[in-house]
């Protein structure tokens, strides 16, 4: 019996010890979405549900819309993709998985022309938000989460 | 034909009888010390027989004695040694305090490492921004600059200045 205990406690510490490295094949939402303020604003798309408290706080709209979006699933974390709308175009190359995420290089094109580039560390735990251009009334963002 | 010797051991436990006792008793320099001699030798060996009868109890006592301080030595001798069994120094009760032990070792390293962890995680945890740029033909102007809400865990690029676009371009 205690034989018994023993190697179950050193068969958990085991698994407790290796669980954190185990990452299975990981989706990546990108999204192009256009802030508004209007008088009935429609409900948060799903993929923003997550981040909605913060997006109304920090960029103070009471409506987001997403215009385009793309997700992709990684599995060696260095695929890129593209999402686009009818005018921008998001560009998403993996450069390689890290223990907390993914680098990732970014580049926004209005078109063929491009306007912003970064490169960052996405957390999978941490959306990326990127404030985009004035687009009529409201502001394009760019998200970014790990789903 | 017995020595004098013999008769007088024979005389002494009265084993003469007869004319052999007359004889032997005529013989004798002096009757009376011969009996005193006798009564003497019948003292002792009274005494003898008392004493030998004393010294097989005492004997008994001494093997009892004997028999009691093996058993104490068989009684203090481990359970598995006095069996004859395999004896194994893994107990049921150092077994527990093994795993117990080895339990609390693992606990301690563990929190260590996640304490020694910590800082570089709390860096990790959020999504952390290695350089941005923008065109600055196209917006001559644009600022960029960046923060975390920590406490919605959303990581913000915010861009300043970029080139105002009309509002077909949020078209789908």
């Amino acid at each position: 019996m205690a034989r018994w205990l023993a190697l179950f406690t050193a068969f958990i510490a085991l698994i407790v010890s290796v669980a954190p490295e185990l990452h299975g094949a990981e989706t990546v939402w990108s999204g192009l979405v256009i802030a508004e303020n209007v008088a009935q604003p429609q409900p948060i798309p799903p993929e923003l549900t997550r981040i909605e408290r913060p997006l109304k706080q920090l960029f103070g709209y009471n409506q987001f819309q997403v215009i385009g979006q793309s997700s992709k699933i990684l599995k060696t974390g260095q695929e890129d993709w593209l999402a686009t709308s009818k005018f921008f175009g998001l560009h998403v190359d993996a450069r390689g998985e890290t223990e907390a995420g993914y680098v990732l290089n970014l580049k926004l094109y209005k078109e063929k022309e491009l306007l912003l580039e970064t490169d960052t560390k996405l957390s999978r735990r941490s959306p990326l938000v990127i404030k985009g251009p004035q687009v009529g009334s409201g502001q394009l963002l760019l998200v970014l989460v790990v789903q | 034909m017995r020595t004098f010797e013999q008769k007088w051991t024979a005389w002494l436990d009265g084993q003469l009888s007869g004319s052999e006792l007359t004889e032997f008793e005529a013989s004798l320099p002096d009757k009376a010390v011969a009996e005193a001699e006798k009564a003497n030798a019948k003292k002792l060996g009274a005494l003898l027989k008392r004493e030998i009868g004393a010294h097989g109890l005492a004997n008994e006592e001494f093997f009892s004695h004997q028999l009691r301080e093996r058993i104490a030595r068989e009684s203090a001798r481990p359970s598995g040694e006095r069996d004859g069994g395999v004896s194994t120094w893994w107990t049921i009760r150092r077994l527990l305090w093994t795993g117990t032990a080895s339990l609390a070792v693992f606990l301690a390293f563990a929190i260590f490492v996640m304490h020694d962890k910590n800082p570089a995680e709390q860096s990790q945890y959020l999504t952390q921004i290695l350089n941005a740029r923008v065109d600055p033909v196209v917006s001559p102007n644009a600022t960029i600059s960046m923060f975390e809400a920590k406490e919605d865990r959303v990581t913000v690029l915010w861009t300043e200045g970029l080139q105002s676009l009309p509002s077909d371009y949020a078209a789908k």
